[in-house]
């Protein structure tokens, strides 16, 4: 039922028969759910003009001081109009159209929205004025998580329930000639001429449908409308993406574009490089200030026309008009056409005023300037518009105060690439919006295209300037400013009084713009109360900085897709049937084990075990420069290494820190093939690349990335050999014939071009085979069906990493941090100085004259049965930190726990007993090694 | 588990090479390469070419590009096409089983050169992906930043950029008029690579499609 002051004059339903432009259809009914009661719906209905069409008014409670709110512009940007949809907390009640069964809540309102608890707030709101948190919580400061708890509860917004699907949301790159912000008479015709001038052109467009304000229009509007649309959709090249907006302009045109509601994804980011853009996002009406303006029942003029025009709905049954512009006495005419009475017109333009807006829940008597008192359900204010100049000012151009019009207008100076058109210019015809846009679009197009010509001659750009227009902010009463943070203009002439008399720092401090609206419906009003309270003018006070976003923009929207990238081997399908446990290495997904890494190491240790390398970097170098090229990356000497060969060894940075270790073998006459670490393997490619690139411009060598050319297979233990006999016919694989730090070329199960170097990481006799990439599933097959009988199983980089910490080898980035130079960790045997010179060796030419540094050492715990965890501190009598555990492990072929640490020079000595601390606090004792090595320091398997 | 050795009276067959992105539909052999046999009439489509051959080579570009290919086109040539994909480095693609004869071809052409040049077999170490069909560009636009209209990108054009984060080489190389391309990156990212773009085409009906007759 509906009242007016406790008069009964409408029943239940508030739609009314058909209407021209209106865009629901009314074949096609649906039922959803408003607080758990059904309503009836049109498709094509919002939610907030279905709940308008049954009846009600209230559809929130506001931000602060739970006040009822409503309908105010029934656009997005409506401040009284967040609601939850289902799982979806602050969803635009006057955007969203309804979907049948849609569950839609109320926020900020308990128990109910008609009897909420936090309405109390309005009781106690003078002492809930700007700043009052900020003044209130402050002191104690102990005290702050206590407060923090509380004030959680009354935080705005929805609910988001931890068991929420996650949203599906994608990207786009877009690089249209012309970009066209705004859908209306103006942006439709600045679109077609660009693309009749052969641009390809983006009109986004943030209603459901293009036509701006031409949809709610009378029937001249319409025909218009019908094409311009018509226009829009001949052209090819206009890709128009509607209920979308633009979020942010950037530097060189790279504008950001929100698409919502498309059959496939909740939302996506369109990152969009646009040769020119054509700003045409038209105007926004602004409310005005009084005493009851944020009452459900108090509207825009504009939401009026759109209630009745697009959804055939009748706002109210008897409304008062408060207006300074046509669109006032065209929401009237709305109003009588729907069969609502007009009860009085106040037109400020002849001295009409208005003072304030009575009710509870709603209104129900409005007080004009002269005393008068009027019955009325409705109130509806055409107070003016403001030019929504955000992205225009997103350029750096500053925004222009129109005394006369009382709006602010874009500014002068517009970069070359950026146009302005439509309402947001200035106020004219459909014909003249239309004739601007046109030759704005021609403009546009001519600068993507950089065609100064052709086409035709380029017309003038007719004169679009804002009308005069009163300058109505605020009545004689005070009432909300912003409705989205309930700020009112009370609190802005304190906040004034109170020394924030500057507009960005009155926004900082009332949160005034700050809101869902981000300042749309609330800047201008903000600032000329500003301006009263401050004795300035407007042009004076100026705006706050515009900075993206336009509209706000979903976090999801801003993810995307989960583009991160992962690197398989070759294997990776036989790793994940024998359910190997995976560990992220990097891009890499690789096996850690298969179930048992201590079984792992027995086998390599007593049969023969295979891993999966292929991660490891592997670099084909060409050229008669290379041995100088390695000399100078490497710390050792590389002019001679015969055919046949391979070498260990150790890069630095130049400021001497172990940056990565390898093998390189020399293959044959100028080319050479270099293995380095996994994770160091594309960093180093760009460090020769960088030295070649600019350093050694005059050398000649190619380096070409080979890492995922080759699957790799390390082949170890004592059966090794045989193994690969099985397999391999032409190579000799005898001890004399291919011995220790050798490479072998040759064929692997018939498969060709396969790489053989006799290296071992687990110290090992074994055999790292490069397998060409697409063959090495069936190498890898191939290998374990040969092997059955001699033990072969597979083993992981757990089982390696204690393989290789049993025989004392570092792990670049694991024994070794950001400081370890080379002498630190032990290379001294490694290191020439003598070489002219090579990356590091000012540095470590210095390293070796100080005796004071830290060293790698080969740590023995001294209870066999506790393995420090990694990273436990080494630390002095005094509980000064001497260093740390750098690995430790259990090992399965000794028996005890093993370590290496980095520990002080005068702790580095062997025999010596220090003292770890572990992460528990716990202290326990270890020796200091005579070497790096725990197992078989002497190599004799590996060289077996 | 799978197998990749044929075992037929207890002996090891003929190797089988793979690509790294699993087959769609049923497989067939080119070379030997084991290849998908579907075949998609969707408007959209995405095939795996990974086991064309591909030969990198390496030289000044003032000596190579003449005979070879600019930097940024991509350029056919008796059944192979030759990308220029930057400007000392140059990749020929060409049908499974050619590389030798190719690396020959090339090498014998390039032997005139006075600056170094490296013809290097690289058919193991990347994927080659084609999407093809009228929605190519809007679905390539879903995961690489570069402008594809036909005036930046227009047919026998190249350029290296990211692909749904994997750095990759695009040739625009259309098929019969039909808007077309190839999309050659890192073999290990292949699977995902292929996988974000079958995601990106969803909403244009994309099929999967198999190792094609006309190789390239």
């Amino acid at each position: 039922m509906i009242r007016i002051g406790g008069r009964v004059v409408a029943g239940p339903t508030r739609r009314i028969g058909p209407q021209p432009g209106e865009v629901i259809d009314r074949s096609r009914s649906l039922t959803f759910y408003w607080n758990g009661a059904s309503r009836a719906a049109y498709d094509g209905d919002t939610i907030s003009s279905a709940l308008a069409a049954a009846g009600d008014r209230v559809l929130s409670r506001s931000f602060k001081y739970h006040r009822p709110r409503g309908i105010l512009t029934a656009t997005f940007h409506d401040p009284g109009c967040l609601v939850q949809v289902d799982d979806e907390p602050n969803v635009r009640a006057s955007h969203r159209q309804v979907a049948a069964g849609m569950d839609v809540r109320a926020l900020h309102s308990w128990p109910s929205l008609r009897f909420d608890v936090g309405a109390a707030n309005q009781a106690v709101g003078p002492f809930l004025s700007a700043g009052f948190y900020y003044k209130t919580f402050i002191k104690p400061q102990r005290l702050w998580p206590a407060y923090e708890r509380v004030l959680q509860r009354f935080a705005a917004g929805g609910r988001v329930s931890a068991s929420s699907p996650h949203g599906d949301y994608d990207k786009r790159f877009a690089h249209p000639d012309v970009l066209v912000a705004g859908g209306g008479p103006a942006g439709m015709a600045a679109a077609i001429a660009a693309a009749e001038a052969g641009a390809e052109v983006m009109l986004v467009e943030e209603e459901h449908e293009l036509g701006g304000h031409l949809r709610y229009g009378d029937e001249v509007a319409l025909s218009r409308l019908q094409e311009l649309r018509a226009a829009v959709a001949a052209h090819e090249q206009i890709e128009v993406l509607t209920n979308s907006a633009v979020t942010g302009r950037y530097d060189d045109n790279w504008v950001a574009v929100l698409q919502r509601s498309m059959p496939h994804v909740t939302e996506r980011l369109v990152k969009a490089r646009a040769k020119s853009v054509v700003v045409a996002v038209g105007l926004i009406e602004r409310p005005y200030v009084f005493e009851g303006n944020d009452l459900p029942g108090v509207m825009l003029s504009s939401a009026v026309s759109r209630l009745v025009n697009l959804y055939a709905v009748r706002p109210g049954e008897r409304a008062v008009v408060f207006t300074g512009n046509q669109s006032g006495e065209a929401a009237a005419a709305a109003l009588e056409r729907a069969g609502a009475e007009v009860a009085a017109v106040v037109d400020a333009r002849r001295g009409g005023a208005l003072l304030r807006a009575r009710g509870r829940g709603g209104v129900t008597e409005v007080e004009t300037g002269d005393g008068a008192r009027v019955e009325c359900d409705l109130l509806v204010t055409a107070a003016g518009w403001t030019a929504p100049t955000l992205l225009v000012n997103m350029t750096g151009v500053k925004p222009r105060y129109c005394d006369r019009a009382a709006r602010f207008v874009p500014g002068d100076d517009l970069p070359s690439d950026v146009f302005a058109t439509g309402g947001l210019v200035g106020d004219g015809d459909v014909d003249l919006l239309v004739e601007h846009g046109r030759a704005t679009g021609l403009r546009a197009a001519r600068r993507a295209l950089e065609t100064l010509d052709g086409h035709g001659p380029l017309t003038a750009l007719p004169r679009l300037e804002p009308a005069d227009h009163p300058a109505l902010f605020r009545s004689r009463t005070h009432g909300f400013v912003d409705l989205s943070e309930d700020v009112s203009s009370k609190d802005l002439v304190s906040a004034a009084q109170e020394g924030y008399d500057s507009v960005e720092l009155v926004k900082r401090y009332t949160t005034a713009t700050m809101g869902p609206s981000q300042g749309k419906l609330e800047t201008i009003n903000t600032v000329a109360v500003l301006a009263e309270s401050t004795g300035r003018t407007v042009a004076e006070t100026g705006t706050t900085v515009w900075r993206p976003p336009h509209v706000p923009i979903s976090l999801g929207a801003l993810a995307g897709r989960n583009l991160e990238p992962v690197r398989y081997s070759p294997m990776q399908p036989w790793h994940e049937a024998v359910r190997a446990r995976p560990i992220v290495a990097g891009q890499w997904i690789r096996p850690e084990h298969y179930g048992d890494p201590a079984s792992e190491v027995r086998n390599v240790r007593e049969n023969v075990g295979l891993i999966d390398v292929t991660p490891l970097g592997k670099l084909d170098l060409r050229g008669p420069d290379v041995p100088r090229l390695l000399n100078f990356l490497y710390v050792n000497k590389w002019s001679k290494l015969d055919i046949g060969s391979v070498r260990y060894g150790v890069m630095c940075g130049e400021d001497g820190v172990v940056a990565d270790d390898g093998v390189t073998g020399h293959l044959g006459p100028d080319h050479y093939f270099m293995s380095t670490t996994s994770s160091g393997a594309s960093a180093i490619y760009e460090w020769i690349e960088n030295w070649l690139q600019t350093t050694f411009t005059d050398w000649s060598v190619h380096v070409t990335e080979m890492t995922s050319a080759f699957a790799s297979i390390n082949v170890a233990g004592p059966n090794s050999r045989e193994l690969l006999r099985r397999l391999v016919d032409d190579v000799d694989l005898g001890p004399d014939a291919f011995k220790y730090m050798q490479v072998r070329q040759g064929t692997i199960a018939g498969v060709a071009n396969c790489l053989m170097w006799r290296i071992g990481f687990t110290g090992e006799l074994s055999y790292e085979v490069h397998v060409p990439a697409a063959f090495g599933l069936y190498v890898w097959e191939a290998l374990m069906a040969a092997g059955a009988d001699l033990g072969v199983g597979p083993f992981g980089l757990e089982a390696q990493r204690i393989m290789r910490l049993e025989k004392g080898h570092f792990i670049v980035g694991q024994d070794t941090d950001g400081l370890t130079q080379a002498f630190t960790a032990g290379l001294d045997w490694l290191v020439k100085l003598d070489k002219e010179d090579f990356a590091g060796r000012p540095e470590l030419v210095w390293q070796s004259e100080r005796s004071d540094e830290l060293r790698l050492v080969g740590l023995q715990p001294t209870d066999p049965t506790v393995v420090p965890p990694e990273a436990s501190q080494i630390v002095s009598g005094a509980n000064e930190i001497e260093g740390r555990v750098t690995s430790s492990r259990f090992s399965p072929t000794l028996g005890r726990s093993i370590c290496l640490g980095i520990v002080s020079a005068d702790l580095a000595h062997a025999g010596t007993v220090v003292t770890v601390k572990q992460p528990d606090g716990t202290r326990v004792t270890a020796r200091v090694m005579e070497e790096h090595a725990h197992f078989d320091p002497a190599g004799e398997r590996l060289r077996g | 588990m799978p197998t990749s050795t044929r075992r037929g009276n207890g002996s090891v067959a003929e190797p089988v090479a793979r690509s790294p992105i699993a087959p769609a539909g049923p497989t067939g052999t080119r070379g030997a390469w084991e290849v998908s046999s579907a075949h998609s009439k969707a408007a959209l489509r995405l095939a795996d070419m990974t086991a064309l051959s591909k030969v990198l080579v390496r030289g000044a570009p003032g000596e190579v590009a003449p005979l070879l290919c600019e930097h940024l086109r991509a350029r056919r040539e008796d059944g192979s096409l030759i990308v220029g994909t930057g400007p000392d480095s140059w990749l020929v693609l060409a049908p499974t089983g050619r590389s030798d004869a190719v690396s020959e071809m090339i090498a014998s052409r390039l032997r005139g050169c006075t600056s170094l040049v490296t013809v290097i077999d690289v058919t193991h170490g990347s994927v080659v992906l084609r999407l093809s069909g009228e929605s190519a560009r809007r679905a390539l636009e879903k995961v690489c930043a570069i402008d594809l209209s036909d005036r930046a990108t227009p047919n026998g054009s190249s350029f290296r950029s990211r692909v749904a984060a994997v750095v990759s080489t695009v040739v625009r190389d259309d098929v019969d008029g039909d808007p077309s391309y190839l999309i050659v990156s890192d073999r290990s990212s292949g699977q995902f690579l292929f996988d974000a773009l079958a995601d990106a085409g969803q909403e244009f009906g994309i099929g999967l499609t198999g190792y094609p007759e006309q190789e390239i």
